[in-house]
């Protein structure tokens, strides 16, 4: 021991053969690709796995009709959030502040920030085969982001925020001037 | 989704108190400024009389000529209390006793006799008589232990005197004649009771003294004294005595060489030569009962003045000439005062005050006057002596000034002053304080050059103002360290200048006795300058048909009804020019006109008739005027060669019966901010906006009617009208006109529909709004049309005149109101407030727009996009609670206008009141929200930047610190 400790330092030991460490709760799996974990599982599993059938690799067909499907979810996603919009936006009140302040830029903000990256979005599911079949995808994010912006905009006039009406336009309306003059003399 | 109701509700309620209260408490006497006053104090009715027997003090009591009723402090000059006795201004006269001994008072004006509590000025009776009071006299001793008061009253041919209950207020004995006398006077003494009467025909008359017994009113006998034609008018009749102090009647002949002193009782009469060149004799005696009967006879000349003193003797009747003071250059005031039976009498000078005794000609006391830089000329004063030891005299003095000022001397000096000749104003206008003359005549020569030279001369200019650079930044600390501290006080400075925020103007006041006066309005209405308007006495009361300033040129012209005008410089009152009296037609109104001459005051005569012009002055606006009979018309001026002839447009007679009461146009400076009103739902009802616009009210004598018009100015029709039914023609209908508003004020009295038996009394107001077309987003006939001319539609036969859309609402307030007034600001964006002025309550009440809302709902809750626009349920009744009145606590007396004037600030609209007093003060109609109040503290502002700025300094390292420290830690 004693001539073997100046040879190779502990360190070294250490380093070619990490201690096993102790669980600190065994009920707490260690993540994959854990030292410990792969050990004591690939001597567990090696015996199992034999049995479990490799899986199989989809076919670029397959592949392709998984992503169109992805990417409708993709498209569908923003028209799956507005009830909950609208219920917070008709809660939040037609009042200015903060909240709803907050609320209409957001509601504003996230459909033409989506819109303008529709194509980064379904970038993923983008392959030779099915770019076609993808458009219909994206229009329908569009279509569905223009149905957010019109909540948005229904919240913006519900505020009267939008010059809808006579009284927005009343300013620019110039006052008549009458032609003749007079005055009294009392 | 709008506004949960009732959280809206809550709060408009809770913002309610908030937007009414009308002062905030910091602000008083710094906003405001009031002169309290009582008008010129007349020699006859001013005194100094002890209000408690058993106490030292006394008071000064005074009945001005104005009418007002005052006691003042004679320590400071400030006012005990006062009372405007007939309600409104009179024309001087009146009345006014104290019994010695006595805590009350008498005083008669017209027809009335009132007792008053000496010291709190409570009233302790009032009769009403019929016809005029001619005199009013205390009866000294009376058989039970109290004083009564002789009253004598002329009720056509008829004299009347009366012996009334001092205490009681009870007629005791009423003794009448009819005789065609003119009853000048009522004197008493122990035993009888003396009324000196005028009897005879105009021109010559004889003194008649009828004899009547003190304790049944009993004729005893009548004593006619001297020959016919004695007496040539009423006002020859210097003096008779009030008691047997002084039981003398004296009177003059008509050119003033000869006094002639009869003693009541007897035939006889004395005569006594009068100074060469004498003008003015008025005799003064004691009026207490102890007093020796000495008076003194004061005859003044044109330049100078002298006084003999006479002695009575009670026994034989005989009147001697006891000494004389000398004949002094300048005017002198005389007045008695009495101890005990010595009498006292007082000369105050030009320079100096002397006391002599009514026994000899000895000079007891004086005293150089020693004023400020003018010496003020004494017309007429009360004194008071007294004396602290065996040969030393104190004297104190009321002397009323050629100023109008009422000043006390206290032994020479000038102990206060107080200035009586603001009151009476007639008329006033506010005007700019002048820019400095070089700066507008540079202004004035860049605005006439070409751009390019005016702008290298403005560089040039600004390049030159670098030189005050330095000067105005040393001053900068200081301003700085002033406005922080909150000591920003105007500096109380003698010079006017303009301030950022438009508060400093000035004040041009014509007042009844023909004086000007310039006050700063942002200095607490101190007095600039006075003058009187013209260097002749002029008619008195001095008749002001218009005072017009015109802030380009820094001139004010005032124009009076005899055709005489002045025209004085606005900051300084020197006169730029003037026309006595009596040398133009007289004129009725006076009104500004443009013309291609450029503007000037047009003066119309009588009747509405105006004088020719040359062609270049004819007036380019139609004039309205009134016509001879009593009616309404407009005038248009077309110049026809040299001459600018007159042509006549439309006239508008009220119907038969109805006469026309008041007239009310929109002002000069109405700035319309919004054209239309904005709904709760967001619909615009659009204003109807015609500057060519006047309401007519008249009256209906026989039917108790009220009828309001609105007529269009420039063609006459009539736009809207309405009658008001059990309406009172003797009160006051006030109307008010802006924007797109009108309303009138007056009392009425309805029979409830539903119950014919109860009526509805009270002082009501009736607020119409005026709206282009009945429905919303709707601009009525003329559509987009830029411009429009009321002559159009009724040339076209087809179509009628373009009527206006009228919503009308009755509100009945709880006290009268007079002088309505509507706020001005800048540019009309700030709500209006309704200013009027309550008689009754002696202030000035400014009512929210919102409040006399012709759109409030009635009969039920305002809908939520009502309550948007601010509307509340209708409710009849509006309560002028003391929140609403702008002039809080102060005590505002007999207010004959109230002006408003828009600041820079556009919250703020300063306003002015004058009539017996003269009060000042700023209103924010939609609350100050342009600048900071005077609650708003500074110091603690500034206090908590430096302490936050202090306290990052000291935790900063110390966070740094920590934050090293935690990552070698780690």
């Amino acid at each position: 021991m004693s001539s073997k400790t100046p040879s190779v330092p502990k360190w070294v030991v250490d380093l070619q053969h990490p201690p096993t460490l102790k669980s600190k709760a065994g009920s707490i799996p260690d993540p994959p690709g854990y030292p410990s974990q792969s050990t004591a599982l690939s001597k567990k599993q090696a015996s199992k796995e034999p049995k479990t059938q490799p899986r199989k690799q989809p076919t670029p067909e397959e592949m392709d009709t998984l992503k169109l499907k992805k990417a409708w979810e993709v498209a569908l996603a923003p028209v799956k959030n507005l009830p909950m919009t609208a219920i917070m936006m008709y809660m939040s009140g037609n009042s200015l502040q903060i909240f709803s302040i907050m609320m209409v830029f957001m509601a504003f903000k996230n459909p033409i920030m989506g819109i303008i990256g529709t194509n980064q979005a379904f970038e993923r599911f983008e392959s030779e085969s099915n770019k076609t079949k993808l458009i219909q995808a994206k229009l329908a994010y569009v279509a569905m982001q223009i149905v957010a912006l019109a909540v948005g905009i229904w919240k913006v006039n519900a505020m009267g925020l939008l010059p809808t009406t006579r009284s927005d336009w009343l300013a620019w309306e110039a006052q008549r001037e009458p032609l003749d003059h007079a005055i009294p003399a009392f | 989704m709008h506004f949960p109701t009732q959280t809206l509700s809550i709060a408009v309620l809770l913002a309610l108190p908030a937007a009414v209260r009308a002062v905030f408490k910091d602000e008083v006497g710094h906003i405001d400024y009031h002169h309290e006053l009582l008008g010129v104090p007349q020699s006859e009715t001013t005194f100094f009389h002890r209000p408690r027997p058993q106490e030292k003090a006394s008071l000064l009591y005074t009945l001005s000529d104005l009418g007002v009723l005052g006691a003042v402090n004679p320590g400071n000059g400030a006012i005990v209390w006062r009372h405007l006795l007939n309600g409104n201004i009179t024309e001087g006269g009146g009345h006014l006793r104290a019994g010695e001994d006595e805590t009350w008072l008498a005083s008669a004006l017209g027809s009335s006799v009132h007792t008053w509590d000496a010291i709190t000025g409570r009233n302790v009776w009032t009769l009403d008589f019929d016809g005029a009071v001619k005199d009013l006299e205390i009866m000294e001793m009376t058989e039970d232990n109290h004083k009564d008061v002789l009253a004598l009253h002329e009720e056509d041919g008829t004299t009347v005197a009366r012996r009334i209950h001092g205490t009681e207020g009870r007629v005791v004995w009423e003794y009448r004649e009819v005789n065609n006398d003119i009853p000048l006077q009522v004197s008493t003494n122990l035993e009888k009771v003396f009324v000196v009467t005028l009897h005879g025909s105009l021109l010559s008359y004889t003194l008649k003294v009828i004899v009547l017994d003190t304790p049944t009113g009993r004729k005893l006998d009548e004593i006619i004294i001297g020959t016919k034609g004695e007496v040539q008018k009423p006002e020859d009749v210097m003096f008779v005595g009030a008691n047997s102090a002084a039981p003398v009647v004296a009177w003059t002949d008509n050119t003033l060489t000869k006094l002639k002193v009869n003693v009541l009782g007897s035939k006889n009469r004395q005569e006594f030569p009068l100074v060469d060149g004498t003008v003015g004799v008025e005799i003064h005696a004691p009026h207490t009962i102890p007093s020796s009967p000495h008076f003194l006879v004061h005859t003044r000349t044109n330049k100078a003045s002298k006084a003999d003193i006479y002695h009575v003797d009670l026994k034989s009747n005989a009147i001697t000439k006891a000494y004389d003071l000398p004949l002094l250059e300048g005017r002198s005031a005389f007045s008695t005062s009495s101890s005990g039976s010595n009498v006292y009498f007082t000369r105050v000078t030009a320079d100096e005050v002397i006391v002599t005794s009514s026994v000899s000609h000895g000079i007891l006391g004086r005293w150089a006057l020693k004023s400020g830089t003018e010496t003020p000329i004494a017309v007429h004063g009360v004194s008071e002596v007294i004396k602290k030891a065996e040969d030393n005299y104190a004297v104190r003095s009321a002397i009323v000034t050629d100023a109008d000022d009422w000043t006390q001397i206290v032994n020479g000096d000038v102990a206060w002053t107080r200035p009586e000749g603001l009151s009476g104003a007639v008329a006033a206008t506010w005007a700019e304080i002048p820019e400095s003359e070089d700066l507008a005549r540079t202004l004035e020569a860049e605005a006439h050059t070409d751009p390019w030279s005016a702008f290298v001369h403005r560089v040039t200019r600004h390049i030159d103002e670098l030189q005050y650079l330095p000067a105005y930044l040393l001053a900068v600390p200081d301003r700085l360290m002033a406005s922080i501290l909150g000591s920003e006080t105007p500096a109380s400075s003698d010079t006017l200048s303009r301030d950022s925020f438009g508060f400093n103007k000035l004040v041009v006041l014509a007042t009844k006795r023909g004086k000007l006066y310039g006050l700063d309005a942002g200095n607490q209405g101190r007095i600039v300058w006075s003058k009187p308007a013209n260097e002749t006495p002029g008619a008195k009361p001095w008749d002001v048909v218009a005072i017009y300033a015109d802030d380009a040129k820094g001139i004010v012209t005032v124009r009076g009804a005899d055709g005489e005008f002045i025209i004085v410089k606005s900051d300084t009152g020197k006169t730029v020019e003037s026309l006595p009296s009596g040398l133009f037609p007289p004129v009725e109104s006076a009104v500004v006109v443009d013309s291609d001459a450029g503007p000037w005051l047009l003066p119309i005569g009588k009747g509405g008739k105006v004088a020719e012009m040359q062609g270049p002055w004819a007036p380019k606006q139609t004039v309205v005027t009134r016509t001879e009979d009593g009616g309404i018309r407009g005038v248009k001026f077309e110049s026809k060669g040299e001459q600018a002839v007159e042509i006549p447009t439309w006239t508008f007679n009220p119907p038969a019966g109805q006469k026309i009461v008041e007239v009310a146009s929109r002002s000069k400076h109405d700035p319309i901010a919004s054209i239309g009103r904005v709904l709760g739902d967001r619909t615009v009802k659009y204003k109807y906006l015609n500057p060519n616009t006047l309401v007519v009210a008249a009256t209906d004598e026989q039917a108790n009617a009220l009828s309001v018009y609105l007529l269009d100015t420039v063609s006459g029709q009539i736009l809207t009208s309405s009658t008001y039914e059990g309406v009172d023609p003797g009160k006051d209908v006030a109307c008010a006109m802006a924007e797109n508003w009108f309303l009138c004020s007056f009392f009425g009295q309805y029979e409830l529909q539903d119950s014919p038996s109860q009526h509805l009394k009270g002082y009501q107001v009736v607020v119409s709004d005026l709206y282009e077309s009945d429905s919303a987003n709707d601009r009525g006939p003329l559509g987009d049309a830029a411009n429009f001319s009321s002559l159009d539609p009724v040339d076209r036969p087809t179509a009628g005149p373009y009527l206006p859309s009228v919503a009308s609402k009755t509100f009945v307030l709880s006290g009268p109101v007079t002088c309505l007034t509507v706020t001005q600001t800048r540019q009309g964006i700030a709500s209006r407030q309704l200013l009027a002025y309550m008689p009754a309550a002696h202030g000035i009440v400014g009512i929210p727009r919102l409040v006399l809302e012709p759109r409030r709902p009635v009969g039920r809750d305002p809908s939520p996009a009502e309550m948007e626009e601010g509307l509340s349920r209708y409710a009849p009744a509006v309560e002028l609670d003391p929140r609403m009145h702008v002039t809080h606590r102060r005590d505002v007396l007999g207010v004959r206008e109230v002006m408003a004037s828009p600041a820079v600030l556009e919250s703020t609209s300063l306003v002015f009141a004058y009539g017996v007093d003269v009060f000042g003060t700023r209103v924010a109609p939609s609350l100050a929200f342009d600048i900071l109040g005077k609650g708003f503290n500074k110091l603690a502002l500034v206090g908590t930047v430096l302490a936050l700025v202090g306290g990052v300094g000291v935790l900063r390292p110390m966070v740094r610190k920590k934050q090293i420290d935690a990552r070698w830690k780690a």
